[in-house]
């Protein structure tokens, strides 16, 4: 499947279509995101499900692409992209993160075996070059087994896990739509800072109601978190809710407004504009 | 042409040996970014270590070097730089004349910065800052299984049945490690933390011993008294490998529980249950760290917890073993490579006749048999006057050693000091030149992680400035003392010239590291590194007890100093700061320095929540925040000592252990007073 993705990038170079393209390469045995400047640079070019493509960087707080568009304006990107990498793209878009007019995407399918190792809702992007869809996971087994015990031992099943957590900042740092200049989260007005673990579960909710109507589910929080919380679980079962109350998913089309950016008069705020 | 590229590299901070990338576009960094791949961090990190490429372009980095004119420091070429400090060299002789190297800096550097001060200096005054966290550890293993570092390996915690944390504060000191003790305990193993604090890791304790501040070695006398008498020793471990057990058993019999209450503080129950846990446990972990090596009776703490892991056949195996946590980035390496001024790399004896003739020859030089000062030493002879000139690469004792109003008194009674550091530190404020050097960031080289294993450390940026990586610095000034020695194209020929004539690294070599590091012992380039120690048969041949008696703190609380002062750090900063508090991220969580307090104490002495109070020692007083709570307890003060406003080393005491020459960095007596405005 590699060989169509680097023949497909190949084309979009010798076209004129992009400039770089920017995607997964293999290097001494490891997998790292990386820009592509010329075709015979190609052939290191990986499909794999592991590796984060859209990693905000910081201090900026501004990932890879957007980094490149500031400093290059008018560079035509090729990107190779997961079903995941689609739907940040267009979270990002919707909120005025990124820009997509110069983008050009080389869209993969993942394979069941990743799929069902991500725990994918959706293992494919809508725009599809190469491979063939698989169905997603749908049914999160964990919180399955958690929403059957009582309340009570609900409640302290997640003050224990919350009670583990080092404060690194981990979940928020690895998450592709974690962009916001002040967060809340490092803000002693919300939680107090310098103590370990943080304000059970202030800290943490902080960021899975920021993240309520923009998470995409790609997994990359809970695949930082050093000790080991759940965190997806939570991120999940609020993304249902999301769905039950407004009928909305986030990653699924970068012009549809979220039903959380409500301004008093009902009309509708753009994240990214002041009103 | 965009150039984005991801350099995997190690973390700069603390012990673990964390891998990860720096993202570096078109030549700048621009972020870190996690390795899924690296066998210890698995794609996770601390929040230093997410931070970790904040400091590098700061505002403040050293670019240009600096001499000391009229009192002010003011810019000078590299040339001039340089030659200036040869000719100052020149008039030392070698007893006049001390090095420290760095526990920051790269496996190369150290080994470079020893073979200066031993082939060029001529003196083995060369030692750093592993005085100050391990050198008890250094001893105690030595004596007691033949060799002074971590036993086993980091991943391994996961599958130990019990785990026995004493004075370490694993998850603010080595998150990544902490990491591995949660996911034992949640697969069911115990953990047993002995500490007077209530550290984080204590929530999740099975038994939490809280002994009195200095009274280790009577804890872990009791345990093991305790297995003896419940006949829940390995007996066969025993007399297989190992040797002096009478003696040993002759002076445990004294420290009853209850004699070990008295003297510890910690109830004769909750031992009981803690000596039976460990004993009865098939593969038992021993953690330690500073809490356990920074006394005067710091080897002695270091061989009982020898002692109590022979005792239970818990050596040799993999998830048990002995296992100090280094504190730096590379502090074990810094030790591997000499550093120290009794030993050559892989620990090799400067008083060897056979080993001096082999590194003569290897160095085409002539060396001392003579071992150095210690870093304790050098400052009270630069004190004295004996010690005229030193050259310090990357260290900071005005903030990280014990009683700095003596250290300072000491530097600058010195007539020539040379500072090679990345910023401009309270050490090189007093320095007469002061040497631009880069971080981890801009250089090559390799780190060796507190579990042994060489790691890849590797340029992601060019140099800041005119700073130059230390290696080469070092060669520049051993080139103009005259010395042909030191001509390398890259830190790889220097790891080969390492592996030449350092048995325990003689395997190692950059392309064999290229993918994933290895673990010392590496005998041969055949040989794939060593995950556990000592495993049928201990380094020295037979594990050796030792018997040893109780000795209390040197300070004790009195009527005048009424608490006992320890000392530590929090997993926001890292040591004396110059490079954490450059970071906004760890500034905005911790952003000065705080002394704990007992909320009962607080009390009683009128004292609340988040005033200034002061606490003073017999060697200076500080202003500091006091946090009041229950994490210390009652007559015990916590400060972190990153901090130079409120700097907890101008409280501390030198007195140090007679062998190791470690610093009692973790019971002074100190008085608080309130402030009253």
């Amino acid at each position: 499947m590699i060989k169509k993705v680097q023949k497909l990038a190949r084309e979009y170079f010798q076209s004129g279509k992009v400039e770089i393209i920017y995607g997964l390469k293999k290097h001494n045995n490891k997998v790292v995101p990386s820009v592509f400047n010329k075709e015979d640079e190609l052939k290191d070019l990986v499909i794999s499900a592991k590796e984060p493509l859209l990693n905000i960087c910081r201090p900026s707080k501004k990932n890879i692409i957007r980094l490149i568009e500031e400093k290059y304006p008018e560079a035509k990107i090729g990107m190779v992209v997961r079903g995941c990498d689609e739907r940040i793209l267009i979270e990002l878009s919707k909120r005025k993160q990124i820009k997509l007019d110069n983008i050009e995407l080389i869209g993969v399918a993942c394979n069941k075996e990743d799929a069902i190792a991500c725990n994918c809702p959706k293992p494919y992007p809508v725009h599809l070059d190469i491979g063939t869809k698989v169905d997603g996971v749908i049914e999160d087994k964990k919180n399955k087994e958690l929403l059957n015990k009582k309340l009570s031992e609900r409640l302290s099943f997640w003050q224990y896990q919350f009670s583990k957590c080092i404060k690194c900042y981990g979940c928020r740092n690895a998450c592709p739509l974690c962009f916001c200049k002040d967060c809340a989260m490092e803000q002693q007005e919300w939680t107090k800072t310098g103590e370990i673990p943080p304000e059970i579960p202030m800290f943490h909710f902080i960021r899975f109601y920021h993240l309520a109507d923009r998470c995409i589910d790609c997994g990359e929080c809970e695949a930082a978190c050093p000790v080991d919380i759940p965190l997806l679980t939570i991120s999940k079962q609020i993304r249902n809710d999301i769905k039950d109350l407004f009928d909305y998913e986030s990653g699924l089309d970068a012009e549809q407004e979220s039903p959380l950016l409500t301004s008093l008069d009902e009309v509708p705020m753009k994240e990214g504009e002041s009103k | 042409m965009i150039e984005y590229k991801n350099v995997l590299t190690v973390c700069p901070y603390c012990g673990c040996g964390c891998n990860f990338y720096l993202q570096v576009l078109d030549g700048n960094l621009v972020g870190v970014l996690p390795s899924k791949t690296d066998i210890t961090s698995q794609g996770k990190l601390c929040i230093k270590g997410w931070n970790a490429s904040d400091f590098v372009d700061n505002k403040d980095r050293l670019t240009k070097p600096l001499i000391k004119k009229e009192g002010k420091l003011v810019e000078i070429s590299w040339d001039k730089a340089l030659d200036i400090i040869v000719n100052k060299f020149k008039e030392y002789s070698p007893d006049e004349i001390a090095v420290l190297s760095s526990a920051k800096c790269t496996n190369e550097e150290n080994y470079l910065m020893m073979k200066f001060a031993r082939s060029i200096l001529k003196t083995n005054n060369v030692d750093h800052c592993a005085r100050l966290c391990h050198a008890s550890t250094v001893v105690g293993l030595g004596k007691t299984f033949g060799s002074g570092a971590m036993t086993n390996s980091i991943r391994e915690f996961e599958n130990a049945d019990c785990i026995f944390i004493i004075g370490s504060n694993t998850t603010e000191q080595h998150p990544l490690i902490s990491r591995y003790v949660l996911r034992a305990k949640e697969k069911g193993a115990r953990l047993i933390i002995a500490d007077p604090r209530r550290i984080p890791l204590t929530r999740f304790a099975d038994c939490h011993l809280r002994q009195r501040p200095g009274t280790d070695v009577a804890l872990l006398n009791g345990m093991m008294n305790i297995i003896l008498n419940e006949k829940i020793e390995d007996k066969n471990f025993i007399q297989n490998y190992t040797e002096n057990f009478e003696e040993l058993k002759a002076i445990v019999k004294k420290y009853t529980p209850h004699v070990v209450e008295k003297i510890t503080g910690i109830p004769d129950n909750l031992l009981i249950k803690a000596a039976r846990m460990y004993a009865e446990a098939n593969s038992a972990s021993l953690i330690y760290s500073m809490g356990i090596t920074q006394h005067t009776t710091g080897v002695d703490n270091v061989v009982s917890c020898a002692n109590l892991a022979m005792l239970t056949g818990n050596v040799g195996r993999e998830s048990t073993g002995v296992n100090p946590l280094r504190g730096q980035n590379n502090v074990q390496g810094a030790c591997d490579m000499g550093a120290l001024p009794n030993v050559y790399s892989g620990y090799q004896s400067v008083s060897d006749e056979n080993i001096k003739t082999k590194f003569e020859k290897a160095w085409n030089t002539e060396l001392s048999v003579t071992p150095g000062l210690t870093i304790v030493e050098m400052l009270n002879q630069a004190e004295t006057g004996n010690i005229k000139a030193m050259y310090i690469m990357g260290e900071n004792p005005m903030l990280s050693d014990p009683d700095i109003n003596h250290v300072e008194k000491s530097l600058k009674k010195l007539e020539f000091l040379v500072v090679q550091d990345i910023f401009l530190t309270e050490t090189a404020q007093l320095a007469d030149m002061v040497l631009p050097a880069t971080s981890y960031a801009e250089k090559d080289g390799t780190f060796t992680a507190t579990d042994r294993r060489v790691q890849r450390v590797r340029k992601a940026i060019e140099p800041i400035g005119n700073s130059k990586p230390d290696w080469q610095i070092i060669c520049e000034l051993a080139e103009k003392m005259g010395s042909d020695e030191f001509k390398y194209a890259s830190p790889s020929k220097i790891m080969d010239e390492i592996a030449m004539v350092t048995p325990i690294y003689q395997g190692i070599d950059y392309n064999r590291i290229e993918d994933i590091g290895l673990q010392w012992p590496c005998l041969s380039k055949e040989h794939t590194g060593t995950p556990y120690l000592h495993k049928d048969k201990f380094s020295r041949g037979k594990g050796k007890f030792f018997g040893i008696e109780f000795k209390d703190a040197v300070e004790l609380p009195d009527n005048e100093f009424p608490f006992v002062l320890t000392t530590g750090r929090t997993i926001f900063h890292y040591h004396t700061g110059t490079m954490t508090r450059r970071t906004a991220s760890l500034n905005r969580e911790v952003p000065e320095g705080y002394a704990e307090m007992n909320h009962k104490d607080a009390e009683r002495l009128n004292i609340s929540n988040g005033e200034k109070i002061y606490v003073s020692s017999r060697r200076g007083k500080i202003e500091v925040d006091v946090h009041v709570g229950e994490i210390v307890p009652e007559g015990i003060i916590f400060i972190p000592f990153h901090f130079s406003e409120s700097p907890a080393n101008m409280l501390t005491n030198p007195a140090f252990d007679p062998v190791a020459k470690i610093p009692e960095l973790k019971v002074c007596a100190v008085k608080v007073e309130k402030i009253k405005i």
